[in-house]
């Protein structure tokens, strides 16, 4: 009898980890679905430098009707001129202040009907909430949320009356300052937590039109834009950005295209990137059972990972805190 | 029988490891928060959670200052807390989105050592059927009005001296920690004030002032029934998920929450489990809390997945019926 136990114990181990895959594999939804990109309309916003920019180089790469808008119609012209060199393509472009809804409701219906919208416009300062001015956590917000929901609504409309033109693709252009809070991004990192509220309730209104919702977490990104902030960034900002280092703007579009075209709810860009997104799922949708399962396995482990940075970010903070009272 | 007894020996001793190495590493640490004669501040304070939490406050012996836009509302609330408690608190009318006028009833209440940022407005509504002009008001009110709120205290809470440990708490949302149809500009100001918290008690703990996140799940206060009444099928569905509760039930447990320093404070059990599953990157000063989450992290993930697929089926029913 005794020698019966530890083998039926062997026998139970596998069966449990068996069996949670294969519930998953029933429960996921979203079910997972491809973005195709050849010939189809994308609309990229901040689309004249950066990340967007990158995109717009990818988009047309893979044979898609490119459209890019942006506030400045000067950038804009050099970017049209930059792909064009590139790619033989010719992208549409217009200018507009996403701030603006009726300018973008404007630029938008010029565009035409989009299958994949891009919202990847968005500034950032980092700076001490009590050194940033009001008028600046503002701009930050107005820019990378409110900004967001005017494109979205003005893109809404044309992309749920398409007929027959297959699955449809919103993705939001974040940052994993909005997977967590650092010190620093106060603004920034709130306006950027705000397109996850977004995305989660968005996905849920717009998943019976076909339309599928993409968040990307890009990590610090070698951008005109990042170059700038970095010289005004916070030492303490600085040191705690490092436990993710930074990559290439080309690498970054990459991966995001290929999350986009995979149809994920959620996009990393980097091993930690990935991490990071693991241990701040929440209550996002997971289309793949794969990743549902080992999000399970690895939650719990991953939190007291992310425990263990926690210890150290503030272990940091004082001491840098304490060099600076002396 | 052996090997059952020493691998349950194995799985105690592994618990025991794990509590004691999260004794060491959580932080920050947890702090109490005392109320009695000191200064608590709470904006929105005229009525629903806001007016509830003041009558708390008051009974506790603080010195409570209230702020919400109707000098009217807030003369009531005055009067019913005088009714109440027997004392005066003050009140100040200013709209949360313009910051001079905060700034200035900041100022001139005096330095502040619990700050409750608690205004909040809410529209449900699909984000097609809302106007940009509705989004841009909950965002505004939500997260932009925080942060003057905040922004406008900050100096004199830095610059209080021996005053004890302060706070500041952001009365968020359940649509705080989940996104769902018919919030989505809801959810967004909700989730942006997480980043705002989370950054912030990085940048404010040295001046040992701690911040705190408060989730109430739907409450039975007048901006609620108003609600109710307006918001789509989907939403109350989904959303009847998680029950709602009494304003002076969501009160005592988020004013209980905000003594002991907690950083995120929740009022019933599922309300519970729900910021087990959305913690992410959220610090967490208690042990026990910590090696709940840690253990359970994987079972609740799990549970909300679950969660999910009935949202959706719903949402799939629910679509065709209405085609």
């Amino acid at each position: 009898m005794a020698a019966i136990s530890p083998f039926f114990l062997l026998f139970l181990i596998p069966i449990v980890p068996l069996s949670i895959l294969a519930i998953l594999a029933l429960i996921v939804r979203p079910r997972p679905i491809k973005i195709p990109i050849k010939s189809r309309h994308v609309f990229i916003t901040g689309g004249s430098s950066g990340i967007g920019l990158a995109l717009a180089h990818r988009a047309a790469a893979e044979g898609a009707r490119v459209s890019i808008l942006a506030r400045s119609a000067g950038k804009l012209e050099e970017a049209k001129k930059e792909i064009q060199l590139a790619t033989g393509v010719e992208v549409a472009t217009f200018s507009a202040d996403v701030r603006d809804y009726d300018a973008v409701s404007k630029a938008i219906d010029e565009s035409g009907p989009i299958d994949v919208l891009i919202v990847n416009q968005g500034v950032f300062t980092a700076k001490e909430l009590v050194k940033h001015s009001p008028e600046d956590v503002k701009f930050t917000i107005d820019v990378n949320l409110v900004g967001s929901f005017n494109v979205i609504k003005a893109a809404l409309p044309a992309m749920k009356a398409r007929k027959d033109r297959g699955p449809a693709s919103i993705s939001l252009v974040s940052s994993q300052a909005g997977q967590v809070g650092v010190y620093g991004y106060a603004a920034y990192s709130a306006s950027k937590f705000g397109l996850q509220g977004l995305a989660q309730a968005l996905q849920q209104e717009v998943i019976a039109d076909d339309i599928h919702v993409t968040l990307i977490f890009p990590p610090d990104t070698n951008t005109p834009g990042f170059e700038e902030e970095q010289k005004s960034r916070p030492e303490v900002t600085a040191i705690i950005a490092a436990s993710s280092g930074s990559m290439e703007t080309e690498e970054v579009a990459r991966k995001a295209m290929d999350g986009i075209k995979a149809g994920k709810f959620t996009v990393s860009c980097n091993f930690e990137g990935f991490l990071l997104s693991l241990a701040t799922t929440g209550m996002s949708p997971q289309r793949s059972f794969w990743l549902a399962f080992l999000e399970v396995i690895t939650a719990g482990p991953i939190r007291l990972i992310a425990l263990f940075f926690q210890w150290d970010w503030y272990k940091a903070i004082e001491k840098w805190s304490k060099t600076k009272t002396k | 029988m052996a090997a059952i007894s020493s691998v349950f020996l194995f799985f105690i001793l592994f618990l025991v490891s794990l509590l004691i190495i999260l004794a060491f590493i959580v932080r920050p640490r947890s702090v109490k928060i005392p109320i009695k004669s000191r200064h608590v501040f709470i904006t929105g304070g005229s009525s629903g959670i806001g007016l509830a939490l003041a009558h708390r406050a008051v009974s506790e012996g603080a010195k409570v200052s209230i702020l919400a836009r109707s000098t009217e509302n807030l003369a009531e609330a005055k009067r019913s807390i005088q009714l109440a408690t027997g004392v005066e608190v003050a009140t100040f009318s200013a709209d949360v989105r313009d910051y001079d006028a905060v700034s200035k009833a900041v100022d001139e209440s005096g330095p502040i050592d619990v700050l409750i940022v608690n205004q909040g407005v809410f529209i449900g509504k699909e984000l097609e059927k809302q106007s940009p002009e509705e989004v841009k008001f909950m965002i505004d009110v939500n997260l932009v009005g925080s942060f003057n709120v905040i922004k406008a205290a900050l100096p004199a809470m830095k610059a209080r001296e021996g005053r004890g440990p302060a706070s500041i708490s952001l009365v968020s949302s359940q649509a705080g920690q989940a996104g769902i149809y018919g919030y989505t500009a809801y959810s967004a100001s909700k989730f942006g004030l997480q980043g705002l918290a989370q950054a912030l008690q990085q940048e404010v703990i040295s001046d040992d002032i701690h911040v705190t996140l408060l989730f109430p799940p739907d409450t039975d206060t007048p901006g609620f029934e108003e609600e109710l009444k307006k918001r789509p099928e989907l939403t109350s569905i989904i959303a009847a998920s998680s029950g709602s509760m009494k304003t002076n039930e969501v009160a005592k447990i988020c004013f209980d929450g905000i003594k002991a320093g907690k950083f995120t404070v929740t009022c019933h059990f599922i309300g519970f489990l729900l910021s087990i599953a959305s913690t992410g990157m959220s610090p967490q000063g208690s042990f026990w809390l910590a090696l709940i989450e840690v253990m359970f992290g994987g079972l609740i993930r799990l549970a909300s997945l679950v969660f999910q697929w009935q949202w959706y089926k719903t949402i799939e029913k629910w679509s065709q019926k209405n085609k």
